[in-house]
């Protein structure tokens, strides 16, 4: 049989015997794999009306181009289903965009994962989880469309762990991180909207993160003492992690959602107050051990978070009982920037 | 009946690097150093250099400083270190 690919065919027993393989050559995250048979990738293809040689983006540090087969394996790989690709080719376009740094992320022993957020009909076409759970298991879509991001950076990239990804700790993000936005739950404006995307048109949003870090504030009615606990995430990610400004993004559940549409307060009105109010001193640092570093420049400096309000991406998702959110810190400030990109179906 | 899988990883175009030859010796060579640009390399740097001058009587040594650690070195900067017969690269922190 001929083909159009070009990956080396190698010849196993079985799909048990597939996955022992990629697992003996490091070429899984450690989880299970579906093997990527040609049928199967030659399917993947044709859900995006992909070539197998046609490029899906080139990174730019070391200028490596990205080949459509190699992303359908890895979309395969992860548990994808066909229909799933299209999210996945944007991702891998997006994360190609030399604003995102996407060589120095993966290297970094900062230890950051891309966290996905999709927006648009094909949230709901592929039955994507936005509400219980929404940061972990809950979907199928959610779970491999993520985890394919990883197994692409780790055999496409070459992003392996003591490697080119020289990690110091690294995130449970990093095995996936996707998450779709619960338009239907929110009267606010959906998140690619507001980056330029015209409504109805799907659209994923990348960005290099750390950790999410999980807040609660179940006793005010208050849409500014809401945002200040919001903040207060922030200002102490600024003081024990890194002080630079630059994305942000906040997942809000329904329960805080309801309690902004009491007072009418749409996404931009949080943007607003959280600019102004995540910001610390640089003396601050004196009191969470780093007084070394503090008395390096004017210690009454202040430092904001965010650059301008829209460095703030304020995400409606999460299940709907319980005064929580969670803030998700960037991995290198401005050095490393949330790109949305158009879906294309 | 037996399965075929897919290799999943993508070789590299255009990166086909080889080790370049070691230097005979360090006496009477230029010595380019890029400094990653993180927080200790200067001082770090420091130090190499001075050895290379007293202990290795390295002639000349061109530095220079990335203006971001996660970027690549840009085109003009490397073109300041063509004279050079070895660069030192900082890499982690």
């Amino acid at each position: 049989m001929t083909s159009a690919l070009v990956s080396a065919a190698l010849e196993v027993e079985d799909a048990f015997a597939a996955n022992e393989l990629f697992q003996k050559n490091g070429w899984t995250d450690g989880l299970p794999v579906v093997p990527p048979t040609e049928q199967g990738v030659l399917r993947f293809l044709a859900a995006v009306k992909l070539q197998p040689d046609d490029t899906v983006g080139v990174e730019p540090v070391r200028r490596r181009r990205i080949t459509a087969e190699k992303v359908a394996i890895a979309a395969l790989m992860a548990g994808c289903l066909p229909e799933y690709m299209p999210v996945v080719v944007a991702i891998i376009k997006a994360l190609c965009r030399p604003e995102v740094g996407l060589h120095g992320s993966t290297a970094s022993t900062g230890g950051s994962a891309p966290f996905i957020v999709v927006n648009g009909p094909i949230r709901t076409a592929l039955g994507m989880n936005s509400t219980h759970n929404v940061l972990a298991n809950g979907s199928r879509a959610n779970a491999t469309i993520g985890r394919s991001v990883r197994l692409f950076l780790l055999n496409v990239l070459g992003g392996v762990p003591g490697q080119l990804d020289r990690s110091t700790l690294g995130h449970p993000g990093k095995f996936t991180f996707c998450v779709a936005e619960d338009e239907e739950g929110s009267a606010w404006l959906p998140l690619s909207v507001e980056r330029g995307i015209p409504a109805g048109t799907s659209a994923v949003t990348v960005m290099a993160v750390e950790s999410p870090h999980q807040i609660m504030n179940e006793w005010t009615h208050d849409p500014k003492e809401i945002c200040d606990t919001y903040a207060a995430a922030m200002k102490s990610n600024m003081l024990t992690y890194s002080i630079w400004e630059g994305n942000y993004a906040v997942v809000i559940p329904k329960q805080h959602r309801d309690i902004f549409a009491e007072s009418n307060w749409t996404k931009a009105n949080i943007r607003e107050y959280v600019f102004e109010v995540a910001r610390v001193k640089r003396g601050e640092w004196r009191t969470v051990g780093k007084a070394a570093v503090a008395g390096r420049k004017n210690e009454d400096q202040v430092y904001r978070a965010l650059r301008t309000p829209d460095d703030l991406l304020v995400i409606a998702a999460g299940g709907p009982a319980g005064g929580f959110a969670a803030i998700v810190p960037p991995w290198y400030g401005k050095k490393s920037l949330a790109i949305t990109e158009p879906i294309v179906v | 009946m037996t399965l075929m899988v897919l290799d999943p990883r993508q070789s590299a175009e255009g990166e086909a690097l080889r080790m370049a030859p070691a230097l005979q010796s360090l006496e009477g060579a230029v010595i380019g150093m890029i400094d990653n640009a993180k927080i200790g390399t200067e001082r770090l740097f420091d130090f190499i250099e001075e050895i290379l001058r007293k202990q290795y009587g390295v002639r000349e040594v061109i530095r220079r400083r990335k203006p971001d650690a996660s970027r690549p070195v840009p085109p003009e900067m490397l073109a300041e270190l063509r004279g050079a017969d070895a660069v030192l690269s900082a890499t982690g922190d």
